[in-house]
């Protein structure tokens, strides 16, 4: 067996981290993705420039400059306008940014631009005689929203959230950068004070490869609720 | 659907921003907690190390509080600009380009840097000409990193870590030739490894003014403090006392 040196609880609270994180970040996504998929569909011009502008700025740049750019960037943001106030008005305060919100945001801000095109991709998907059936049977829009849009868009959507949300758990590695301390950042702390790596980046890496089994799974259950009705093969 | 999501960033707001005035009752050092002897994390997530126990010394003697904040090394001045803490206190060494964003206090100490290789190895650390070819390890960021750059540019290979012990991995694992480190990280490390008696010291000298805090340029009552309380602990006795318990050589400056 792995000998942690003690450092396994501190591990284990590091990937509790990780996955309230990830989770978070998750939630902020999926709304985020939703919302920016409805607005590139959208017939309103404004709206689909502005969710363009959104994928394509996110996606474009690389998540580790987003996560340093969103979190210092804002904090120093903030610092200006209160050292402004401070020489105007003599009046001195500091805002702090949370690490661990602002950490859910970004990647969750991150991960929407990803999820806005799977949504976008999966309301395309649906075909277009139901909503007009719906609309036909004297549906509203919201109501041809949540019960024929919705199901049938997320059994297109799936894969792609599936696939996403992977990438997703080993970004929130990333946070360590802006001082939170996760299973990754505890266990480059231990092996750098007991000098034995890969003694700690193993158990990571099985702790990583454990939640991703476990959302397989969930993913499966998930894409048998929204099947039901389609008839594979 | 729009207002709940309007009300939920307002209370997520107000919730994670806490409003504090600059008046020093409590200050925040903030530490890689990646480098032993200097600072590291015990099993139990506590700090331990000669900069963490100066640390709590120099705020015992200013008379306030300090709290420790653990952040990644790359993103350590980005952090004390954002005002994430009041002080960068990782063994972080003066140098002109980090004066340009950072306040130093007096240096607290000063340890050589030096050349770890293969015992067996032919290079002679004194003749920068012996190394030509050689891929050597440093740490981005550091002043050995820039002595390098400076110094073996197009002569030899230079390969960047974000870590000292990442460093002496590859040393070990012959990826590297030759790296050039804190002389006390290095020998830490080496005798942390059962491979660690292949390798030597080939050769040391002293490099930069030494490591200080880096405080925020505004902030210079802090420094007037800090400077203070750094000259009464390195008169009274109190620095030596750490130093005696990491180091068995002066590294005092």
């Amino acid at each position: 067996m792995l000998d942690l040196h003690g450092y396994g609880p501190a591990i284990f609270m590091g990937a509790v981290l990780t996955i309230e994180v990830a989770f978070l970040s998750l939630l902020v996504a999926l709304v985020l993705g939703l919302l920016g998929a409805v607005a590139k569909l959208s017939p309103y011009a404004p709206l689909r420039f502005i969710a363009t502008v959104y994928t394509t700025v996110i996606r474009g740049v690389p998540d580790l400059v987003l996560m340093l750019l969103i979190f210092y960037g804002l904090q120093i943001g903030m610092n200006t306008l209160s050292d402004w106030i401070y020489e105007r008005f003599d009046y001195d305060f500091f805002i702090n940014i949370d690490e661990f919100v602002a950490g859910v945001l970004t990647i969750g801000f991150i991960f929407g631009a990803y999820m806005s095109e799977t949504f976008r991709g999966a309301f395309l998907a649906v075909d277009k005689g139901q909503i007009e059936a719906g609309i036909a049977y004297g549906m509203n829009k919201g109501k041809v929203f949540r019960r024929i849009m919705f199901p049938q868009m997320m059994r297109h959507a799936l894969p792609g959230l599936s696939n996403n949300w992977l990438v997703l758990l080993k970004t929130t590695a990333l946070v360590s950068l802006i001082g939170l301390t996760d299973m990754t950042r505890l266990a480059k702390e231990a092996s750098a004070s007991t000098h034995e790596p890969f003694v700690f980046f193993v158990p990571v890496a099985a702790i990583y490869l454990l939640i991703t089994i476990v959302s397989e799974v969930g993913f499966k259950a998930v894409e048998k609720k929204y099947s039901v009705g389609v008839v594979r093969g | 659907m729009k207002k709940i999501l309007i009300a939920l960033a307002g209370v997520l707001a107000i919730t994670t921003m806490s409003v504090q005035a600059a008046d020093w009752s409590v200050v925040r050092l903030g530490v890689d907690a990646t480098y032993p002897p200097f600072e590291s994390k015990d099993a139990n997530g506590k700090l331990v190390g000669f900069e963490v126990e100066l640390g709590e010394a120099v705020c015992k003697e200013m008379g306030v509080t300090c709290e420790w904040v653990v952040q990644d090394w790359d993103g350590i001045i980005p952090g004390l600009l954002a005002r994430k803490y009041d002080a960068i206190f990782s063994s972080m060494s003066i140098n002109p380009e980090r004066a340009e964003q950072v306040l130093f206090t007096e240096p607290y100490y000063t340890t050589p840097s030096g050349w770890f290789a293969k015992k067996s190895s032919s290079y002679n650390a004194t003749d920068l000409a012996t190394l030509a070819g050689a891929r050597v390890g440093v740490q981005r960021g550091t002043i050995q990193d820039s002595y390098a750059s400076d110094k073996l540019a197009g002569k030899a290979t230079i390969v960047r870590y974000t870590a000292a012990d990442e460093i002496v991995i590859d040393l070990f694992a012959g990826r590297l030739d030759l790296v050039l480190i804190d002389v006390p990280v290095g020998e830490d490390l080496l005798a942390g490894d059962t491979r660690g008696g292949d390798f030597g010291l080939l050769g040391s000298f002293v490099l930069g003014d030494g490591a200080a805090a880096a405080l925020r340029k505004r902030d210079t009552d802090l420094a007037d403090m800090m400077n203070k309380a750094l000259r009464t602990v390195k008169s009274n006795g109190v620095f030596d006392a750490i130093r005696v318990k990491y180091f068995s050589y002066d590294i005092k400056m």
